[in-house]
């Protein structure tokens, strides 16, 4: 195999690593601030009579929060580097400048969310406020600073492997508002489970939905003390954040193995046959139908074991 | 320059788009409680990640091939990629993390597997979980969807002539447009193709092919005025 084949392979396997690793801080850092679908309840519980030292950070769906924090840093990254800056310095210095953006918005709404619940006698923790932020910069640090690599790393894929004819056509900021839409919406999708149905109710029935009945009766007592949401992020970090990294790792590697083999079988590549094109479009678009094929197969055998496994509803 | 390609490839896509919305299976906020059935986010945030999953793929195959069967394909197999991974771990959270069997709330039986699903679902709850049917149907949702997206890309690159990341910008701002109409048409959650929601379908997919139809138009217009070529 040629060593630009081998580089293009090398490259994409780095992006899917640091894929894993910006979804799994991502949702733990929802996690922390409690942004996304959970914090309906951080919200409903003092209107209940349920007053929390949880932090209450709802700027926006995860989504367009991180396409927001992610374009930022893309574009001061795409900036420097067009002005001769090294990646190594460019990237975290976009990244360091995506965050404080959202570190003024996650002050901003805590405290505006926190002050609107006055009337139901919800006081505004301060030592909650300066202790959630650093957790909250470092985690959402992270995971912009994976993106904008991811970023980069794209789209000058074919220059870094040496065919610079396999560049992506995007530019870098257009990739980090992909990859922070992707990234924010898999995280509001899957990690938020763990988070919302199980820790956020850990003193009600497992193994069962939360029912109607206990929305806003969240769980404010830790193992010693009172619960804040940096309990929170230490237990989801046991399975619901590597679970959420995973699903964006493994997506990125089906997205981008499938187009490379596609273009390595039709032999498109090394030298970019202009003619075996569609060849390795067709057979990228088959081995993603097969992919997903086996997923809905392995969703049948997933519920047919939680069916067999678990029963019939037995609670009252 | 066509006009009447654009449009025709704007209001597919737009029109596509709203159809995959309303497959999904969205259970926004209370789904993260296991309160209700389907992926735990928004409908237009877990259609618009989807398809920019497609939209990524697409804009790659787009670069070595001008058919565009192949492209919007490209696209349609990258979003379906994007969901079936998302709700099968999503599913693993709920059997694995929370113990909860994953149930139709709005069925009681499974049109698909036959799959009694009353006797499974917790009280007071509106099913939890990614049942097989609304697998089943979001993956067909995504795979409309991201053949939306990849559509109106492959029009705006290829007939309107469009800058690539240009082109990439205005077929998403057009796709969401069109999924926050079918968002605000299902109105917070919906299970997929077996639930009563479904039936709005035909109006949405109207408004949308009038929206569709606008934007269109204004893509002639920029075109017109010298086009957005970078």
């Amino acid at each position: 195999m040629p060593i630009e084949i081998a580089m293009l392979f090398a490259w994409m396997l780095l992006i899917v690593f640091l894929a894993l690793v910006a979804c799994m801080f991502e949702d733990l850092e929802s996690d922390v601030g409690s942004q996304s679908n959970p914090n309906s309840q951080v919200q409903l519980a003092p209107q209940v009579g349920q007053v929390h030292r949880f932090f209450n950070k709802a700027i926006s769906g995860e989504a367009p929060a991180y396409a927001l924090y992610c374009t930022v840093a893309g574009v001061i990254a795409w900036v420097l580097l067009s002005k001769g800056a090294h990646p190594i310095i460019a990237i975290p210095i976009g990244a360091v400048v995506g965050e404080a953006v959202h570190v003024i918005f996650s002050v901003t709404a805590h405290v505006g969310r926190t002050t609107a619940q006055k009337r139901f006698e919800q006081p505004i923790y301060l030592d909650v406020l300066y202790g959630h932020i650093m957790p909250i910069a470092t985690h959402g640090f992270m995971a912009t600073l994976c993106i904008t690599a991811i970023a980069y790393i794209q789209s000058n894929l074919g220059t870094l492997s040496g065919n610079p004819g396999l560049d992506h056509p995007f530019a870098l900021p257009m990739l980090a508002f992909i990859w922070g839409i992707t990234v924010g919406a898999i995280g509001s999708s899957t990690g938020d489970i763990h988070y919302g149905t199980e820790r956020e109710f850990q003193d009600r029935p497992f193994g069962e939905g939360k029912r109607v009945v206990y929305h806003g009766k969240i769980t404010r007592y830790a193992d010693c003390g009172v619960r804040t949401q940096k309990d929170i992020a230490a237990f989801c970090a046991k399975f619901g954040g590597p679970c959420t990294g995973l699903t964006f790792g493994v997506i990125i590697l089906f997205e981008n193995w499938r187009t490379l083999v596609g273009m390595q079988v039709a032999r498109y590549l090394p030298n970019l046959e202009a003619a075996a094109g569609d060849s390795a479009a067709v057979i990228g678009i088959v081995v993603g139908l097969v992919i997903g094929v086996a997923m809905i197969v392995g969703n049948l055998v997933l519920v047919r074991w939680a069916r067999k496994r678990y029963g019939t509803f037995v609670g009252e | 320059m066509d006009p009447i390609l654009i449009l025709v490839c704007v209001i597919l896509g737009g029109v596509l788009a709203s159809l995959g919305v309303h497959l999904l299976p969205v259970g926004g906020a209370p789904a993260a409680m296991g309160t209700a059935t389907g992926v735990a986010t928004g409908t237009v945030m877990l259609m618009f990640g989807a398809a920019m999953c497609g939209l990524f793929t697409a804009s790659s195959v787009a670069t070595f091939s001008d058919n565009i069967l192949l492209v919007s394909l490209s696209g349609s197999v990258g979003s379906w990629l994007m969901m079936g991974v998302t709700m099968l771990v999503a599913n693993v959270i709920y059997v694995f993390g929370t113990g909860i069997v994953p149930v139709s709330g709005r069925v009681d039986v499974d049109p698909i597997t036959k799959e009694p699903q009353k006797a499974y679902k917790t009280p007071q709850c509106d099913g939890h979980g990614v049942p097989n049917v609304s697998y089943i149907s979001g993956m067909v949702g995504a795979l409309l969807g991201g053949f939306g997206g990849a559509i109106m890309y492959f029009g705006l690159l290829n007939y309107a002539h469009f800058e690539e990341t240009m082109a990439g910008i205005a077929a998403m701002g057009i796709f969401v447009a069109n999924a926050i109409i079918a968002a605000y048409n299902i109105g917070g959650t919906i299970e997929g193709f077996q639930d009563p929601k479904f039936k709005r379908l035909p109006k949405a997919l109207v408004s949308c092919g009038v929206i569709s139809l606008l934007c269109g138009v204004l893509v002639v217009l920029v075109v017109n005025l010298g086009g957005l070529t970078g």
